[in-house]
């Protein structure tokens, strides 16, 4: 603290000279500043924030705590607002960002984007819950509280997706994000018509999706290109349902073969085409029926990081220059930055049973660089959603009291090692997106290794950041057998089902048990699927840990020997 | 690329094979038809001289072929339905699988008898009873392919056709018919081989007091072993051969090669079979003029025709459908029960003796199978592994062995028997040797298959670890063969089974030689018209098949698709 010129400050405040009290604060160096401002009461603050010049107000909010800097940006309207958060220095955005709730980061978000229209810029109150984007015209599909369920062989059955309110807009690339598994597929799958919905309805226009067949188009991830049709044929097999005729028809097709780039190659056939040259042959049958919407698979999923690259870039090529005959396209991905590069709005999902966890505007100008700071924001705003499950868990509905079973994330054992090796050698944290750049790991991949760390409590994981706990430490720098042991105790303290399988085989006399009851235990929670590869690793882990060995020709666990004596020596 | 200016004496030339073949088609097409419109003579004499034989393989050849686009149309209906709708699904492939096991010879005389009923006048009818005939002998292998392809058609193609809103021709045309393509094909292959390996058997029989024949290359070889005449059995046989495999040269391998372009593969292939046949069919400007008048149109309207119909609102289509349905299936089930219930009053007529002659002849079978299988898997097992390792050598012979394959066992079987009489051993040993000959190619060509597959590191491992050539064997030969081998085996066993009827019964020398067996007692019963015998017989083989098949092949079939797979 500086006494002379806080003193100097409260003076000037208290003649109410508002320049001079600022001049006096920006001659002051900018951490000094930050104090001696925090340290005049609050009216005062914000009076003084509100005539700050833009840079300035940008210097000291990066320096203020983040909740400080929240309220205080909300003294000034939004268009200033956006340019205080433009000016802060790329670290300092971040970290405010960084920690800032959730609600608030959507909030404030929303108000980011706003173009800058004078009734946004009254003075927003905080209470207010998040508010999503607004569609200005009206949706082409809306799908209302729609779900679904697995029925299992029993006769009861498995919620995969929660009851989901969604409206597709016209004009605007909407992402479906969430982990593998989440059933993002089956929703596009709803939203299309292809597959049923347990409950709710689907709207096209109004009308349900099963009367109108709505002039849809999906581009798949494996392509699925008819490998005996020719490339012009292929183009034209949806042309051909559509009853057209064939002049018509065929110049329909090469028009639409010529859009993607593929002139020249009407009569090769797929299997002569690289992965990148089949996924235009998919565009190219897309849109050769105009469809109103253009639904994407995990497009890009098949191919290689430059193919998906260059093919991501001219298909915002094509939609920005108006080139394709669609009003909107609906993207399903597992990429963060794909979504982030491409859509105008981002839907994430969270999983077992999936729901809508954030649908939010990303109102970045295209096109868009991956390393710019706002970019950045988005990208690092979604590994923390996808990264704090709780964070958003709705309240309990009625009926359904059953308290959720532990879900192991499917991560190999030694993967977690390779993970807290290298938080080890970070000196203890890092940010989830920087490592999974740096390891060229999706997000999909990388998910359940963090979770799995942090389930074993070996790491802890927060907004977007992983940080390893001494235990994680521990075992970071232990040697082989050190490991093993620490691994042991880590499981049997945190993971239920290895504990569960750990304390039937120890209990039953001959020390055996057949794998099919744990099967069946986890049969009452998940699907089959899920099940499989509940099982899939809970052996993973519980053979490096010995906890029992399995035996694939009879199906059957039993106590680990070596294990045991281990354990008793 | 063909160039572009071509003399168009040239292009004529290259076509008049195709205008000669199309022209010699029509013609014997035409005769067939004069034949078959004839009066009935069911006692033609069948001469023996070599001058009679090419009419007689005109003969066989257009049965096997007319059963075989009716087993083709069969085929297509049964699996479509089978596939696409999942009421009937339950209650048509177990029948399948049930009438796959049924040997061809039991379904003589009712096929017969049925057809000589419905055309009593004309020789179509004795003819349709053999096409018939032969036709169960062809069909169910095939309707098991087209089934299961269309049942394992990827996901996202079927999510195509379904989001761009193919109707069901199109649907039909443009995936599954390719999708079940390669399958099809390959189980065609088998089935028409299997055509005239029970070609004697159907050409020639007895129906009670009837004894009818049929000139065709089968009644020849009858005839000929009958008369115990070497000189005619040799030329049936080398006949018989050119027919297969000018057939294989002209049909399958045009046809393989064509059907390559529906693999659902998503690189190309290195090696693609290639047929000269197809490549000058494919240059020909008349067939693909003739093409473009007639299918390219024909396609284009069905396409359209039916793309109307589907994209045209069609409403209360679900009350319509309903009530056919139930009485179609309420039918079926009226017509399953009475079948059931005739079958059990024919049942009850069995004696004493007839229970014995099945239980003893169904033990007789039974060991004779699997010693077959054993032999048979003493020598392609070794042979097979050898030349699967050694790619230049399997170059060499697995075109040989082709054609050694494609010779049916029954036509090579009275110079067997001829051989055997002489040297002193009889019909017990000939029908083994019969089921060996007709078994055992399956095995081999699995084996060399398997044995190719081996990847070369695990070979080199066991190079590396200096493993003996026992532990060679043990820890990596066999292991990996084992998925292949029981192909094999599965198929050869069911083959074996069924080859029995004409193994164990033969008419030589003016006389009937048999040995005890099941497949004796079922061809003595339609010989003699004891259908009780007959049906008893009939069910106790196709029960024992199908339980062998579900209790022990359908287990191993597990085993070697987890344990035993080699993933690459």
């Amino acid at each position: 603290m500086n006494p002379p010129a806080a003193d100097k400050l409260r003076a000037s405040l208290s003649q109410g000279n508002w320049d001079r009290a600022l001049t006096q604060l920006e001659r002051l160096d900018p951490q000094v500043a930050a104090d001696l401002f925090m340290s005049i009461p609050f009216e005062d603050q914000e009076v003084l924030f509100r005539q700050m010049p833009v840079e300035f107000a940008a210097t000291l909010a990066g320096i203020f705590p983040y909740y400080h800097t929240y309220v205080l940006l909300h003294s000034r309207p939004v268009d200033e607002l956006n340019a205080i958060v433009d000016k802060m220095s790329p670290a300092a955005r971040m970290q405010f960002i960084d920690e800032l709730p959730a609600e608030a980061w959507q909030r404030l978000m929303n108000e980011l984007q706003t173009p800058h229209d004078a009734a946004a810029a009254a003075a927003p109150e905080l209470a207010a819950p998040a508010i999503p984007h607004a569609p200005l015209e009206a949706p082409i599909i809306e799908a209302r509280h729609i779900e679904k369920r697995f029925q299992r062989p029993d006769g009861t059955s498995i919620q995969v997706i929660a009851p989901t309110d969604l409206a597709v807009e016209p004009g605007i690339i909407i992402a479906l994000l969430g982990p593998s598994g989440s059933g993002k597929s089956t929703l596009l799958r709803m939203l299309t018509g292809l597959a049923p919905t347990s409950a709710g309805e689907v709207l096209w226009h109004g009308k349900p999706v099963a009367e109108c067949a709505p002039n849809v188009a999906i581009v798949f991830q494996s392509f699925a290109l008819f490998p005996w049709l020719t490339v012009l044929e292929n183009v034209e097999v949806p042309l051909v349902a559509r009853a057209m005729e064939h002049p018509e028809r065929h110049r329909r097709a090469i028009q639409s073969l010529a859009s993607v780039g593929l002139t020249g190659f009407e009569n090769a056939y797929p299997k002569e085409l690289s992965g990148g040259m089949k996924q235009r042959v998919g565009f190219a049958r897309a849109l050769a029926v105009e469809p109103e919407i253009l639904f994407m698979d995990e497009p890009f999923s098949a191919l290689d990081v430059l193919t998906a690259e260059n093919l991501r870039g001219e298909l915002l090529e094509l939609w920005l220059g108006k080139k394709i005959p669609t009003r909107s396209i609906f993207l399903v991905t597992h990429n963060i930055e794909e979504a982030v590069l491409l859509a105008d709005r981002i839907i994430v999902l969270g999983r077992n049973p999936a729901k809508i966890r954030a649908d939010f505007r990303v109102p970045l100008a295209q096109p868009r660089e991956r390393n710019s700071a706002e970019f950045l924001l988005y990208v690092d705003y979604i590994y923390k959603l996808m990264t704090q499950p709780q964070l958003e868990a709705g309240p309990p509905v009625p009926g359904e009291t059953k308290v959720p079973y532990q879900v192991l994330p499917h991560a190999r054992r030694g993967t977690i090692a390779g993970l807290l090796e290298l938080l080890g050698d970070r000196g203890g944290k890092e940010d989830l997106y920087r490592i999974a750049d740096e390891l060229h790991l999706e997000v999909d991949d990388l998910l359940p290794i963090v979770e799995a760390a942090v389930l074993l409590a070996f790491a802890k994981s927060d907004k977007g950041d992983v940080e390893i706990t001494p235990e994680g430490k521990a075992f970071a720098e232990a040697d082989i057998s050190t490991r093993k042991r620490l691994f042991r105790d880590a499981a049997l303290s945190h993971v239920t089902l290895l504990q569960q399988m750990h304390s039937a085989l120890a209990n039953k006399s001959d020390h055996t048990m057949s794998l099919e009851f744990f099967r069946d235990l986890l049969r009452e929670h998940f699907p089959d699927a899920e099940v499989q590869r509940q099982i899939e690793t809970a052996l993973n882990w519980g053979r490096y840990a010995d906890l029992f060995t399995y035996h694939a020709d009879s199906d059957r666990l039993s106590l680990d020997e070596l294990g045991v004596g281990a354990r008793d020596h | 690329m063909a160039p572009k200016q071509e003399k168009p004496l040239t292009g004529l030339l290259r076509d008049l094979p195709i205008i000669l073949a199309v022209i010699a088609l029509f013609y014997a097409l035409l005769s067939l038809t004069r034949y078959w419109t004839g009066p009935v003579n069911t006692q033609p004499v069948i001469h023996l001289q070599p001058g009679a034989l090419p009419k007689y393989a005109l003969f066989s050849l257009a049965r096997i072929t007319v059963a075989y686009f009716l087993s083709l149309i069969v085929t297509l209906i049964y699996g479509y339905v089978a596939a696409h709708n999942a009421r009937a699904e339950r209650f048509l492939i177990p029948l399948l699988d049930t009438l796959q096991s049924i040997p061809v010879l039991s379904f003589l005389p009712p096929v017969m008898v049925a057809m000589v009923a419905l055309i009593p006048t004309r020789q179509l009818g004795v003819e349709l009873g053999s096409i018939v005939l032969i036709f169960t002998g062809q069909v169910w292998n095939m309707t098991f392919s087209v089934y299961s392809s269309m049942k394992n058609i990827p996901r996202e193609l079927l999510e195509a056709a379904q989001v761009y809103r193919l109707s069901w021709w199109q649907r039909f045309v443009q995936l599954e018919l390719p999708y079940s393509a390669i399958g099809l094909v390959w189980n065609s292959m088998m089935s028409v081989a299997g055509g005239w390996f029970f070609l004697m058997a159907c050409e020639m029989f007895v129906l009670g007091n009837r004894d009818l024949r049929l000139p065709g290359l089968g009644s020849y070889l009858q005839t000929a072993a009958n008369a115990g005449d070497t000189r005619a059995i040799l030329w049936g046989v080398s006949t018989m051969v050119l027919v297969i495999v000018m057939m294989d040269q002209l049909i399958w391998r045009p046809i393989i090669a064509w059907s390559q372009k529906f693999k659902m593969e998503q690189v190309e292939a290195l090696q693609v079979p290639r047929s000269p046949i197809l490549d000058l069919l494919r240059r020909s400007k008349f067939l693909s003029t003739a093409a473009a008048i007639t299918v390219t149109p024909a396609r284009e309207a069905l396409g359209l025709f039916f793309a109307r119909r589907h994209l045209a609102p069609r409403p209360n289509r679900v009350a319509r459908k309903f009530p056919a349905a139930w009485i179609l299936g309420i039918a079926a089930l009226l017509g399953l029960l009475y079948a059931v219930v005739q079958m059990l009053i024919e049942l009850g007529r069995l004696t004493l003796p007839d229970f014995r002659a099945i239980l003893l002849g169904t033990g007789a079978t039974f060991l004779r199978v699997e010693l077959t299988l054993v032999l048979a898997g003493l020598w392609t097992i070794p042979v097979g592994v050898y030349i699967g390792l050694r790619p230049k050598l399997s170059a060499i012979t697995q075109p040989i062995a082709q054609i050694a394959a494609s010779v049916p066992a029954t036509a090579l079987f009275p110079i067997v028997l001829l051989f055997l009489i002489r040297v002193g051993g009889g019909i017990g040993i000939g029908s083994i040797v019969l089921l060996l000959l007709g078994t055992q190619w399956y095995l081999l060509f699995n084996i060399i298959a398997g044995a190719s597959s081996i990847p070369t590191d695990l070979k080199e491992v066991c190079d590396v670890f200096r493993l003996s050539r026992v532990e060679h064997w043990r820890r990596l030969f066999l292991p990996a063969i084992f998925p292949y081998l029981l192909t094999g085996f599965v198929t050869a066993s069911g083959g074996a089974w069924n080859a029995s009827i004409v193994a164990e019964y033969f008419h030589f020398h003016g006389q009937t030689i048999s040995t005890t067996g099941l497949g004796a007692v079922i061809s003595r019963a339609t010989d003699s018209s004891n259908f009780s015998l007959l049906l008893g017989a009939t069910v106790t083989m196709a029960a024992l098949v199908v339980t062998i098949n579900r209790l022990l092949w359908r287990r191993l079939y597990v085993l070697a698709s987890t344990k035993y797979k080699l993933e690459s």
